[in-house]
């Protein structure tokens, strides 16, 4: 199993500008819009909700906000990499340039977290994340999300 | 008359010389230090360079000595915070702990060794105490970042078991000076009254003499040159005095080191340094004139039998007085087997060991030469491997916060005030433009060799020096503010989980996102309060509370105890419990044993059912 089933090229942000956190997950938020065909105020209450539990940013300037969301299908995933990195109270408190938000549907439980951990493992690898850093190209995003899974997958 | 002052003074200072530097090695190569200032002192005895000393008392005496020095430092060094957390199970091992050793000790060399049972357990006496400097070094050295209750409970047991242990050996040494066996029950009436009076001696002199001292530190101005000196007499002082009025010395030079450590006073920092220094020699010199005393060819004929002793008590005697000790405390299976693995020997055993024969009795020798490669063998097999089964057994968490570059100097005449200077660190808080609270009065910045005031410094940057004067209650918070960042290491990251949660939010917050089932009373609690709440009321850093789904794990708690940051690891599976050998837990010999009637049982009926708990028990070992 690898990320290409959370995501798909077209929900790769590859070249974002935002000011601040909460424009960052707005526009997060209009992305999955359209992705799910949910209300865009839906979508940012949830992943605002979770903000509020503390900060998904996990270190390392990455962030994975997500929620779970009655109405989504299936679990999906929207990315954005920021052209420069905003505030997110990360726990190291560096800024974030890297961002997956995960949408879950309500009885997804274990699923969720285990795409959830597998984001965040695929996101701790110090070379994919330079790489990502290195590109303004949504495809090579995707490629470079869905490959580095692979090989660690047992 | 002149040339043996010079001479005496040239061999021992280039022993002292060696020992220092072989200390350069130790720390290279994380070799149990302690072996090799013994190894210096063999080296140098009877049996290798020949310098010939073989005068007992003498070797008590300074032995004794430096015992006291080294109490008085352990006991002045412990936080009185860090005594409270460990007092319960740490004494209980040190009173019931030493007992027991003993008894099972002494009982199995009673069956291996040609010695009558008092003698027998005589030598369980001597070996039964936990060397507190072992310890100590070896956790420091090792870079073994203990859980705090684990490293408290051990420091506090190593400081406390010495004058025990010292106490049973010298009362079964006079016993059997006196040449007649009493029966058991007037044995164990006397050592129960003597010990009540000995320790309860000891400590009320430590008590007192104490608080004399501090007392006396607050009145008289002294010279800071004086001072540690002076507070190192008076040490000596209640040690000596506690000693003839028939108390404990050891016991009480302990219980004044840990009053006067705690007392706040103004220059406990230029005291604390030149205790730690004492503290080096006071040891180094122990083992060189314990292993100078020693005949390494002695130990030839007995070197199988003392080595099987002490594998006993590594693999048996000890672990099962720790086991049975903390019963009561809730200690893990893991956490237990450590605190077991950490019963280095030490010079006190070997010191103790001396006491038979300066007692006269008839096996004196032989009990000091097995008591030497009792402690050889201890030093060797568990000091080697302390580090190694603290991250087998998962017991190691990562450092608290980022590196802090500071210096504390003492301030005359300010009471409960202190001048801290901190290097900023780039990605610090402050060097990212974090104020320094008003409280903490910073005075000073030193950039680049020029001094200015705080007020012009303008924003820190990296390299600067920063002066503060504060209140001495306040520095932990200083701490963070100058901490370099902590870097997110994925080791980390598995171990405190991906993401944070802010304790103080509802735990509903939690169950709504990621599902843990909750009770109806705990859904009115906070984050923080339940994980508190599932540890049984107390958490502690780096504690774990299993809430399948998710697992939450405790990231930072605050002076009162209270959670203060808390982690989400959605990946509970990631850390599997630890697998304790089985040698160093009653607890896993008994669930083996368990598992091994019941196949026992299971044999003759059904085949198909005997393969199923076969393959179980396959599965375990």
């Amino acid at each position: 199993m690898d990320l290409s089933d959370l995501i798909e090229v077209s929900a790769i942000m590859p070249a974002l500008k935002a000011n601040s956190k909460k424009q960052l997950l707005q526009l997060l938020a209009e992305k999955a819009a359209a992705v799910t065909e949910l209300p865009e105020r839906v979508i940012f209450d949830t992943i605002l909700q979770r903000e509020r539990l503390g900060s998904t940013g996990v270190g390392n300037g990455i962030a994975i906000p997500h929620g779970k969301l009655s109405g989504v299908k299936k679990i999906v995933g929207v990315f954005a990499r920021l052209e420069s990195p905003v505030d997110f109270e990360a726990l190291d408190d560096q800024p974030v340039d890297l961002v997956f938000l995960l949408l879950a549907p309500e009885g997804a439980g274990a699923d969720h977290l285990k795409a959830l951990s597998r984001i965040a493992r695929v996101l701790r690898d110090n070379e994919t994340v330079a790489k990502i850093r290195g590109t303004r190209d949504a495809n090579a995003i995707y490629a470079l999300l869905s490959e580095t899974a692979t090989p660690h997958a047992a | 008359m002149d040339q043996t002052i010079y001479l005496v003074t040239l061999v021992g200072t280039a022993l002292v010389l060696a020992a220092s530097f072989s200390s350069l090695i130790a720390f290279r190569f994380g070799a149990p230090l302690l072996l090799l200032f013994l190894g210096v002192g063999l080296a140098s005895g009877a049996d290798g360079l020949g310098i010939q000393f073989d005068n007992a008392r003498l070797a008590y005496f300074v032995g004794s000595l430096a015992l006291a020095v080294i109490l008085f430092e352990s006991g002045f060094g412990t936080p009185f915070a860090i005594f409270k957390q460990a007092a319960a199970p740490a004494l209980t091992l040190a009173t019931v702990g030493v007992l027991l050793t003993t008894a099972i000790f002494g009982a199995a060399a009673y069956y291996f060794v040609h010695l009558n049972m008092l003698e027998s357990m005589l030598l369980g006496a001597a070996v039964s105490s936990t060397d507190a400097a072992a310890v100590f070094f070896l956790l420091r050295a090792g870079n073994i970042n203990l859980r705090d209750r684990l490293r408290s409970t051990l420091e506090v047991e190593s400081g406390t078991n010495d004058p025990i242990a010292i106490f049973l050996t010298i009362t079964l040494v006079s016993i059997l000076a006196l040449g007649e066996l009493p029966n058991a029950f007037e044995l164990s009436l006397e050592l129960a009254v003597g010990f009540a009076e000995h320790m309860g001696i000891g400590a009320v002199v430590g008590l007192i003499g104490g608080y004399g001292v501090v007392r006396l530190i607050e009145k008289l101005e002294l010279d800071h040159g004086l001072l540690p000196i002076f507070v190192l007499t008076l040490a000596l002082l209640i040690f000596a005095a506690a000693g003839s009025v028939g108390g404990s010395g050891f016991l009480a030079v302990y219980v004044a080191g840990l009053i006067v450590g705690n007392a706040g006073m103004r220059n406990a920092s230029v005291v604390k340094r030149f205790q730690h220094g004492l503290s080096w020699l006071a040891q180094i010199i122990m083992f060189l004139v314990l292993g100078l005393y020693a005949t390494p060819s002695e130990f030839v004929p007995i070197f199988g039998i003392g080595l099987f002793l002490g594998l006993l008590l590594i693999f048996v005697a000890r672990p099962i007085a720790v086991w049975f000790c903390l019963l009561p405390f809730g200690f893990t299976r893991p956490e237990t087997a450590f605190i077991s693995w950490v019963g280095l020997r030490g010079s006190v055993s070997i010191l103790l060991a001396i006491t038979p024969i300066t007692g006269g009795l008839e096996h004196g020798r032989l009990i000091f030469n097995l008591a030497f490669i009792i402690v050889l063998a201890s030093l060797v097999v568990q000091g080697w491997t302390i580090g190694p089964l603290a991250r087998r057994l998962g017991l190691i968490v990562p450092p608290r916060g980022g590196l802090v570059d500071k210096v504390e100097l003492e301030l005359p005449g300010s009471a409960r005030h202190e001048l801290l200077a901190y290097r900023v660190v780039a990605g610090s808080p402050v060097e990212r433009g974090q104020r320094i609270p008003r409280w903490a009065r910073p005075s000073l910045v030193v950039r680049g060799g020029r001094s200015m005031k705080y007020q012009d410094a303008g924003r820190l940057v990296a390299g600067d020096n920063v002066y503060i004067f504060v209140s001495d209650r306040y520095p932990r918070l200083l701490d963070r503010l100058f901490a370099g960042r902590t870097d997110v290491d994925p080791e980390d990251a598995d171990f405190f989980g991906a993401f944070a949660v802010d304790p103080a939010r509802p735990a509903t917050d939690l169950e709504a996102i990621y599902g843990p089932p909750l009770t109806d009373a705990e859904r009115k609690l906070s984050i923080g309060a339940l994980v508190s709440t599932r540890l049984g009321g107390r958490a502690e850093y780096a504690d774990r509370v299993l809430l399948d789904p998710i697992e939450l794990i405790v990231r930072d708690v605050d002076e009162n105890g209270k959670v203060v940051g808390v982690g989400v690891s959605l990946e509970p599976m990631a850390t599997p419990a630890p697998r304790v050998p089985i040698f160093l837990s009653a607890g896993e010999m008994w669930d083996r044993f368990v598992l091994f009637r019941a196949r026992f049982r299971t044999r003759p009926s059904g085949q198909g059912e005997v393969s199923a708990t076969a393959s179980e028990a396959e599965t375990k070992t």
